[in-house]
């Protein structure tokens, strides 16, 4: 269960963040005025500094706004339902590459979360990978990441 | 009349049959992303934009912008048969599409939907042909102050006019172009907000972010409403269609105000979100059957249609002549445009010529092809959502999985994805805008060099920006603008305290 306010206080502190790091990092690249012109930090800088003040403003006035239930347990539940299988296949790329990966993720879900019928689940996981290597390895040339396996194995 | 006689030779390069093929295509394509929630016009085209290197740039843009015209339409399918919006720009249209849909009147409402949205067009589309090359004209006087003055303008009525809290509007624009900002400098070679990570010396690539942004963030939306479809009946019973076509110019009044909201709308970037809500409050208020808004009023279905389309189209206006995209799509194609090679903005009316005539021809015929494919396949269509949305979730991540490590091969893109994916949620939960984080991405490092240039020239005074007549109106108006919420808010108390006390 997570409230409006602490959604509103979450993202502002995030944009708040990024803005602090924007600042740091372009003082490094230096910012004002030099011989060549405007450094290359100063617009850096003060789009960091605008976000810093907004994302602070954002916070205040979010804090005091009500406690109402933005996300709600059911909410959530069906976010993370969706949400962490998906990181799980993002994260097995690397490992076994997209179409195994993007296979898998389609049975997983369809199989274990919702209960489909397996012959259905089957046949849509397997056409998942096929339709990818189709349109984009042979119809577009574009090769698409074979992860380690696929270096084992030679594909 | 230079424009007719280039606009006929637009004609000849557009109405060819390798380009109507595309434009079928582009517009069964744009109809499927604007059908499926999820996916939409900005992550759709995208999505082809890789695949769109090869071809000549006139073919590219044609296929693109169908893509764009079949998405609008597209959107207010599934608000009308289904109360779902596939896109945010039809979110009005459910308002009264889906009670006359469900009142058994689904044929008309989509007749309506059409016939209002092909009119508006219509006018987005005349206005470009007439207005673009005029303004392209007067922008290449512009030098880079006059330059960062409309890139400013453009931002600014954002915040005043966008409809979003003003202060996130401004954190979600000045987040666009810090991002814009990543990589190496192209005035000074250094590297800029890499912050450790090597590769992200290319800088992150506008795709990636739009794949996130709106691909995933509307997808967690998506899940979470986890909405059932029920839809009415979706058959098309064409004399109906017909009458109901025939029928629109009693709203002439109302149709033509829609599309002058709309046009204005696009060409100052409020995209048409902004505008299709703006038009149908202003229908509602000023209607003589106000009672009957929301219940499935025509007006209430012409008025934010009409905008929709109106604005779609005219934001491409000032991305030809200016430069600086009107919606978050119309920067996607912008960034396109660069890819090719092309530099957007009034250089082109004269370098390529055929290029932009034969993307305007395109538009009339394109929103024609539009008009008949979406009629035609209504039925096809709304057999797809019925489709259970567990199945489609997973198949549109793994496409903006796919989408996103396509721009540059890089396994790095589909982690940013990740995180822009979270932010867009987060964002469009708490209505922070995305369209102008997106415009910032794509426009911010030419935002950036006029200014360093501007700054150049005047050896680092910004009096530089009130050196002259029209770049002090344009940035006047631009403060001005940015200052409207505020001064509303203050006209807001005023009106309020006296009933209070």
């Amino acid at each position: 269960m997570i409230s409006r306010r602490a959604l509103e206080f979450v993202t502002a502190a995030l944009t708040g963040t990024f803005g602090a790091a924007v600042i740091v990092s372009s003082i490094d690249n230096g910012i004002g005025w030099s011989t060549a012109g405007v450094d290359a930090g100063t617009f850096p800088f003060l789009t960091g500094v605008i976000i810093l003040i907004g994302s602070l403003w954002n916070l205040a006035r979010g804090w005091p706004q009500s406690r109402d239930v933005v996300v709600s347990p059911s909410d959530l539940r069906r976010l993370t339902a969706l949400f962490v299988p998906a990181v799980v296949f993002v994260a097995a790329i690397p490992l076994i590459g997209v179409y195994l990966a993007s296979g898998c993720y389609m049975l997983g879900t369809l199989v274990l979360l919702h209960r489909f019928s397996l012959p259905r689940s089957l046949l849509i996981a397997a056409a998942t990978p096929l339709a990818l290597y189709l349109v984009f390895e042979r119809m577009f040339q574009v090769s698409l990441p074979h992860g380690a396996l696929g270096d084992v194995i030679g594909f | 009349m230079d424009n007719i006689e280039s606009l006929l030779h637009g004609f000849t390069i557009a109405v060819t049959l390798p380009h109507i093929g595309l434009m079928l295509i582009g517009v069964l394509l744009g109809i499927l992303v604007g059908v499926l929630p999820g996916l939409g016009a900005p992550n759709g085209v995208s999505l082809l934009l890789p695949l769109t290197f090869g071809m000549q740039p006139v073919s590219a843009i044609i296929l693109l912008s169908s893509m764009y015209w079949g998405a609008l339409f597209g959107g207010s399918v599934t608000s009308i048969l289904f109360n779902i919006p596939g896109e945010p720009s039809s979110v009005a249209t459910t308002f009264d599409g889906y009670p006359m849909a469900r009142d058994g009147r689904a044929t008309t409402a989509l007749a309506t939907a059409f016939g209002s949205a092909a009119f508006g067009a219509l006018v987005g589309v005349v206005l470009i042909t007439f207005l673009a090359s005029w303004v392209a004209q007067v922008a290449l006087a512009f030098g880079p102050p006059e330059y960062f003055a409309v890139y400013f303008l453009a931002f600014a009525s954002f915040v005043g006019m966008g409809g979003a809290p003003p202060i996130k509007t401004v954190v979600s624009l000045a987040a666009g172009f810090a991002i814009a900002a990543i990589g190496i400098d192209t005035v000074s070679g250094s590297v800029r907000l890499t912050m450790g990570i090597d590769e992200l010396v290319k800088g992150v690539s506008f795709v990636v972010a739009v794949m996130g942004l709106f691909g995933i963030g509307e997808l967690l939306l998506a899940v979470e409403e986890e909405f059932h479809a029920k839809a009415v009946s979706s058959k098309i019973e064409w004399r109906e269609v017909f009458r109901t076509l025939v029928g629109l110019p009693r709203y002439g009044w109302a149709l033509l105000r829609s599309a002058a909201i709309g046009c204005w709308m696009g060409i100052t970037p409020g995209g048409p979100t902004a505008a299709s809500f703006m038009s149908y409050g202003i229908a509602k208020r000023f209607s003589a059957r106000k009672a009957s808004f929301g219940r499935g009023e025509a007006e209430g279905i012409i008025a934010p249609e009409t905008a929709d389309h109106a604005a779609g189209t005219s934001a491409l206006l000032p991305m030809l002549s200016l430069g600086i995209p009107g919606s978050a799509t119309a920067a996607v194609m912008m960034g396109g445009l660069m890819i090719w090679g092309l530099n957007p903005g009034p250089m082109l009316f004269i370098e390529q010529k055929d290029f932009v005539w034969g993307l305007i021809a395109s538009m009339y015929v394109g929103n024609i092809v539009a008009v008949v494919l979406v009629l035609l396949t209504v039925p096809i269509f709304a057999a797809l959502m019925r489709i259970p949305f567990f199945i489609t979730a997973p198949l549109i991540f793994i496409i903006c999985t796919v989408g996103a490590y396509a721009v540059s091969n890089s396994y790095l893109d589909v982690l940013l994805m990740l995180g822009f994916g979270i932010v867009g949620y987060l964002f469009k939960k708490l209505s922070y805008p995305l369209a102008p984080l997106v415009l910032a991405i794509v426009i911010g490092d030419k935002a950036e060099d006029a200014f360093r240039q501007a700054m150049l020239m005047s050896k680092g005074s910004l009096a530089i920006f009130f050196s002259n007549a029209l770049v002090a109106t344009l940035v006047v108006a631009g403060i001005a603008l940015l200052l409207l919420p505020l001064v509303l808010q203050v006209m807001h108390v005023r009106t309020i305290k006296p009933v209070l006390d």
